[in-house]
């Protein structure tokens, strides 16, 4: 278990230094952020000072050294912008943003597993196709486009629901699904197929050829061991709970994290860009991680490295 | 008459805001206005929001000594200052508003005229610390760079501020300078409170709330989100008809329609031309606007090896049907000027300027005689900066395309690597805006020696510099408008340093029952006398 334990925890040191690396060498090589923080009109001398100030005329190599000797330290930076820590800026908006994907996710898991079963369950019926069709919908409209349709039919024709902005929880609404039914339809068509995998299993025709009630069959024999893959796309839903709704964020006109990113980036604000990218890595990471612990104890022969069927 | 011709009158706006605004304080609507963005910067400081963004709004809280008449004329007005006079040709004395309230419920003072103008607020304490304030992460008060360029830029020539007495003070130039009424109209030159500047505990705490004169004071500033602007009820100028102003950013231009659609916004700004109909379909709402005080243009790098022959700049300037594209993606709702010049500049408006005319069979023929061969011209383009920008740059690549030229669309990101200096920088879209009605405010300003085509590396020419100094500090009128002919006529069709496509446009969506004008500029106008609510 210590050895399961210390691979996946370099592993997810590398995913982190790999992401910090990437992150502050493409910023740096993709525009000059005292050109576009100070405008193109600022005069030279400004423009050096500027770039004195921040450390931006240093090499490369001496920035990123300083960046990641600053990381270990817990200094994430100063945003360039208005001068205050990157830190506070990103934790500000955390709130906001998980006010939209916390409901959100549940939203998913309350559509999607239960759907996906029930379409398992009742292959090739109807009502299966029904909630593929729905499913595949959900799954490939874009969140940009879902969210205006949902605007355009409950803000705009029947009045009943806010178009945007942060004012009240009823505002949350149109984001949530937005967001939600997305998520959903990806849970919903990923369970079915783990069920229908797992139906088709040996061990399920035993089960059911000993008189074990169907319902327990369900519950006790197929829903545990179709869990894995389901468990993976959760903790990917998980991980982006930070940074999963920057479209949504937008069309939405809601100030959360996805917001200060797309601003931040655009202005090369480059401690508030690391930051952000640094803690969507890290509960991304942090998401993954789990979800490796959760294979362990769900599917004992990860932990243990053993082979074999049932 | 028809309602669109009520509500072009000044007196159909101010008859209904008068009555029940005056009755019952409480009972006045709050406004809410989405627009694209509220600050570039996350500060409310205008030379630190030199921009469209930063223009649209500063008037709301802040003003100038000389205004501008942005729902007419564009012509001078008193603010701050009921009059003023020339003593001589280097200084301009104001007759100071009595009795104006600041936002923080002093009297407008001589002092608060020298620190606004002066190098507390504007110019910083000295060359070495340009670039640093709080951009460098400071809390001290010291202006930023980018604030000290731009009052260097607006006031170029300031020496001083004179307290002549209580309600009069001069304004000292160190040379002639006949733009100085232009100048003072200047966003950069609002006024704001002393007291209020120096009890704020850092400049960014300062510029997020500066305390001004005018018809709302800043309320709650949430940046990127929101701004609440209150009702100063004190204001000189009548009564504000709105009890509070909120403006919201809403970045996607469809979110801003639907809002308002929705009822939930009362105007919705930057609404691009190929929109108007969409919201003009709902018969609760209109769309106003005009062309502004701004050029949309195509700058050329003459280091380029294709275009440093003139002749290949010029060619592409008469390949351009300038009308097409205004009617194509403008809805004909805008203007093509003669050259980088407005009316509004009144007797140093070259009325005999064109632009280089549409002429295909010119545009080939200055290109046979360029020897050109259809070597690739690069055009670095942001995707959609402008309103239109990218339907524009592909009209005019088939434009080029129809007269021989091999022009290159290349997508950037951001002008950090649009003005990035190279062998593939050659042409780029660019806009300038007439910060004020004279030629220094376009030609001197954006092409001049201090300018920022010629910063960049990308254009040059030593008669047309001579001449920028003639535009700044002449003072016969007969001898700077002719400066200014012949200067029109060096980098728009001897040595092109840009193009001209159009004048810009601003359109913003309303309630049909708010009576408003548009202004022909960015700056917004909510103060008594422009904005009013039928029953």
């Amino acid at each position: 278990m210590a050895r399961f334990l210390a691979g996946r925890l370099l592993r997810a040191f590398i995913t982190l230094f790999l992401v910090v690396t990437f992150a502050f060498v493409v910023l740096r090589l993709s525009g000059d952020p005292a050109q576009i923080i100070m405008g193109a009109d600022a005069p030279h001398e400004a423009v050096a000072a500027f770039r004195q100030a921040w450390g931006l005329d240093k090499s490369l190599w001496e920035q990123y050294l300083g960046y990641v000797g600053s990381i270990f330290t817990g200094d994430l930076g100063r945003s360039m912008r208005d001068g205050r820590p990157a830190a506070a800026l990103v934790a500000e908006r955390i709130p906001a943003t998980l006010a939209l994907t916390i409901p959100a996710l549940f939203l998913k898991l309350g559509l999607g597993i239960p759907a996906g079963i029930y379409a398992a369950l009742h292959r090739n019926s109807a009502i299966d196709r029904v909630v593929m069709l729905v499913a595949v919908a959900g799954f490939t409209i874009p969140s940009f486009v879902l969210g205006l349709l949902l605007v355009l039919v409950f803000a705009v024709q029947l009045g009943w629901l806010p178009s945007g902005g942060q004012e009240s929880w009823r505002h949350a609404i149109l984001p949530v699904i937005t967001l939600g039914i997305g998520g959903a339809a990806v849970l919903a068509r990923f369970t079915r197929s783990a069920m229908l995998e797992v139906l088709g299993q040996p061990y399920i025709r035993t089960a059911s050829a000993k008189g074990v009630p169907w319902r327990r069959v369900v519950s006790g024999h197929a829903a545990p061991n179709a869990a894995i893959p389901t468990v993976t796309i959760i903790g990917f839903m998980f991980g982006s709970l930070i940074a999963g709704a920057v479209v949504v964020e937008s069309v939405f006109s809601w100030p959360g994290v996805g917001r200060l990113m797309v601003v931040a980036v655009a202005n090369r604000d480059l401690a508030v860009v690391q930051c952000v990218l640094l803690l969507v890595s890290f509960t991304m990471v942090a998401a993954n991680f789990t979800v490796d612990l959760l294979y362990g104890l769900i599917d004992p022969r990860l932990r243990t490295g053993a082979q074999g069927g049932h | 008459m028809l309602r669109r011709t009520l509500l072009a009158s000044p007196a159909a706006i101010a008859l209904p805001l008068a009555a029940p605004a005056f009755a019952q304080a409480d009972t006045r609507p709050v406004l809410t206005v989405a627009v694209q963005k509220i600050s570039n910067s996350n500060t409310l400081e205008p030379p630190r929001e030199q921009s469209n963004v930063g223009f649209r709004l500063s008037g709301l809280f802040s003003e100038t000594l000389i205004g501008t008449n942005w729902t007419g004329d564009l012509s001078a007005k008193p603010e701050l200052a009921t009059g003023w006079r020339r003593i001589d040709e280097r200084t301009l004395e104001f007759q100071l508003r009595p009795d104006v309230k600041l936002h923080d419920g002093r009297v407008m003072s001589a002092e608060d005229i020298a620190f606004s103008l002066g190098a507390e607020r504007l110019y910083g304490s000295g060359e070495g610390n340009a670039g640093r304030g709080v951009l460098a992460g400071a809390t001290g008060k010291e202006p930023p760079g980018d604030v000290v360029a731009a009052a260097r830029r607006s006031f170029p020539g300031f020496e001083r501020i004179e307290a002549v007495d209580e309600t009069t003070i001069r304004f000292v130039n160190r040379v002639p300078d006949l733009t100085l009424e232009g100048r003072m109209a200047q966003n950069v030159g609002a006024i704001f409170s002393r007291e209020a500047f120096r009890a704020a505990e850092s400049w960014l705490a300062w510029a997020r709330r500066p305390v001004g004169t005018g018809p709302y004071r800043v309320g709650e500033y949430r940046p990127d989100t929101s701004l609440m602007l209150e009702a100063h009820d004190e204001y000189w100028g009548g009564r504000p008809p709105a009890r509070r102003i909120r403006v919201l950013e809403v970045p996607e231009v469809s979110s801003r329609i639907n809002g308002l659609v929705a009822g939930e916004f009362d105007f919705a700004c930057d609404i691009p031309p190929d929109q108007i109909g969409t919201v003009e379909r709902h018969p609760r709402f209109e769309v106003l606007g005009s062309a502004i005080n701004n050029i949309r243009i195509i700058c050329f790098d003459t280091i380029h090896p294709t275009l440093r022959n003139p002749l290949v700049r010029r060619a592409m300037a008469h390949a351009v049907d300038r009308r097409t594209i205004v009617d194509a993606l403008w809805a004909g709702r805008t203007e093509v000027p003669k050259g980088l010049q407005l009316e509004s500049f009144g007797q140093m408006h070259v009325g005999e300027h064109e632009t280089p005319r549409f002429d295909v069979a010119e545009a080939k023929r200055l290109l046979r005689e360029a020897g050109y061969r259809g070597e690739p011209i690069p055009y670095r383009l942001l995707n959609n900066y402008y309103t239109g920008q990218v339907p524009t740059a592909q009209i005019l690549q088939e434009m080029w395309r129809a007269a021989g030229l091999n022009v290159q669309i290349e997508m950037r990101e951001n002008w950090s690597q649009v003005n990035e200096p190279g062998p593939n920088r050659a042409v780029r879209d660019w806009s300038c805006t007439a910060v004020f009605a004279d030629p220094v405010a376009t030609l001197v300003r954006a092409m001049g020696p201090n300018g920022e085509l010629q910063r960049s590396g990308e254009w040059k020419n030593e008669e047309f510099n001579r001449l920028c100094g003639v535009l700044e500090t002449g003072t016969d009128p007969g001898a700077r408008r002719a400066a200014h002919a012949r200067m029109l006529n060096i980098i728009e069709r001897e040595d092109p340093g840009y193009l001209v496509l159009h004048q810009a446009a601003t359109f913003t969506a309303k309630r049909r029952d708010i009576a408003w004008r548009a202004p022909r500029g960015w700056p917004l106008d909510f103060r008594a006398g422009n904005l009013g609510f039928r029953a």
